[in-house]
């Protein structure tokens, strides 16, 4: 674990994402669905801090985000997965920087964690048809987002934790 | 190569002290999951409270309101007016004239007030006459060019009125102050404070469902009915122009 998780208040920042589920600005939702916040947020978070970290702010993102909705379904065990990729893939090989590598991991990342969402829909017999709609709209805009969202916020950890990675 | 025993050995102390936080973080996020997001929703209310809907959405909501309240009360008015025409309650229909209060004394300012129009405008006794608010009395007297009219509030009038909401007759008595008594024929009328009381649906003497005023208060104890004062809607206490529902008879009828 490096220096970010180390600094309390760039912990903090991890507290935006269930508020920005809540709010789920309208200028930034495609056809209704919002981006994947949380997604947004742990990328880039996991590839700096590496891949600890990232499955524990993934596990600390999916307590969170599960704690806003009264169903049985639950985002964690795929936040704390992806946690732990991003963070081995920003260990391994060159920095991650470039937008169409973020945007894809985004994609991917938003991709696994609808289709998880999906499948416990079906398993719970909870399946409808705007279950399609929200992984497509959703894995979109959070692929769309990622390139200039992540980058800012890879610049925003490197500043703020020098000696990273990436 | 490995030396036997290795993965056998407790994590240093360093290790568990830096643990710490994150099982303190992760016991205080399980907690807010626990919780159901208590602390996530209120924390949000917090925040968005300057970005809930304001003063300007609600004076929308109230004008789309009055919008549709006045609509359906224009509907209801004609429809009403078609029901009592295949009713024949009311065999005229009835116009507006408005009248100054040229006369008032002191001394009978609760029984009567004098107006300037008279019969040369059409005015006869009987004729409702009407203020800011709704019915404020009964013209009892008319000449060429004036009328009398007695209050609402005069001990000697006595209008039938209706309470809508419990669908009760009652009779309104003056008192020779601002609030007349309502006196009910029944026991157990089931009338409270806030009660909206109108002229009769049926009344042929007055214009039907002509505001009256509000109770404002019930005496349950009354002998022989309940007793209920009430609060004219017309400000009777200062009044400078009436209207007078003048009966306009239709050829034919």
């Amino acid at each position: 674990m490096s220096g970010l998780a180390r600094q309390r208040w760039t912990l903090a920042t991890v507290l935006l994402v269930p508020l920005l589920v809540l709010a789920a600005p309208a200028p930034l939702r495609l056809a209704g669905v919002p981006p994947s916040w949380a997604v947004l947020w742990l990328l880039p978070w996991a590839l700096a801090d590496g891949p600890l970290s990232g499955a524990l702010l993934g596990a600390v993102l999916g307590l969170l985000l599960d704690s806003l909705h009264p169903g049985p379904l639950t985002q964690l065990p795929v936040l704390v997965l992806m946690g732990w990729w991003w963070g081995r893939l920003g260990r391994r090989g060159a920095p991650i920087e470039r937008s169409f590598s973020l945007g894809l991991l985004a994609l991917l990342g938003t991709a696994l964690l609808g289709a998880s969402l999906a499948l416990q829909q079906l398993l719970w017999g909870l399946s409808s048809a705007a279950t399609v709609h929200t992984l497509l709209a959703q894995t979109l805009l959070t692929g769309l987002l990622a390139p200039m969202l992540c980058s800012l916020q890879l610049l925003l950890w490197r500043q703020l934790a020098p000696g990273l990675r990436s | 190569m490995q030396s036997p025993g290795r993965g056998l050995r407790l994590p240093s102390l360093r290790r568990v002290r830096a643990a710490w936080p994150w099982v303190l973080l992760l016991a205080a996020v399980l907690g807010v999951r626990l919780s159901k997001g208590a602390f996530l929703s209120d924390a949000y209310a917090l925040l968005s409270r300057p970005f809930w809907p304001g003063s300007a959405q609600s004076e929308w909501l109230r004008a789309a309101q009055q919008l549709d309240q006045q609509t359906r009360l224009e509907q209801l008015e004609a429809d009403n007016r078609r029901l009592r025409e295949l009713l024949e309650l009311q065999a005229g229909s009835v116009e507006l004239l408005s009248a100054p209060v040229i006369s008032r004394q002191a001394q009978g300012w609760w029984q009567q007030l004098v107006i300037g129009r008279g019969s040369l405008q059409g005015l006869a006794s009987g004729d409702a006459v009407l203020a800011p608010g709704g019915l404020l009395g009964r013209v009892v007297s008319v000449t060429p060019s004036t009328a009398t009219v007695t209050l609402l509030t005069d001990t000697s009038s006595r209008v039938g009125v209706w309470v809508g909401r419990v669908r009760h007759h009652g009779m309104l008595v003056g008192q020779g102050s601002d609030r007349p008594l309502l006196r009910f024929i029944q026991q157990d009328v089931g009338v409270r404070p806030g009660d909206l009381v109108t002229t009769s649906p049926a009344s042929t003497l007055l214009p039907p469902n002509l505001t009256v005023g509000v109770v404002q208060s019930v005496n349950d104890k009354a002998v022989p009915a309940p007793e209920a004062v009430v609060q004219l809607s017309a400000p009777v206490e200062a009044i400078d122009w009436v209207q007078v529902q003048v009966q306009v008879q239709v050829a034919g009828r």
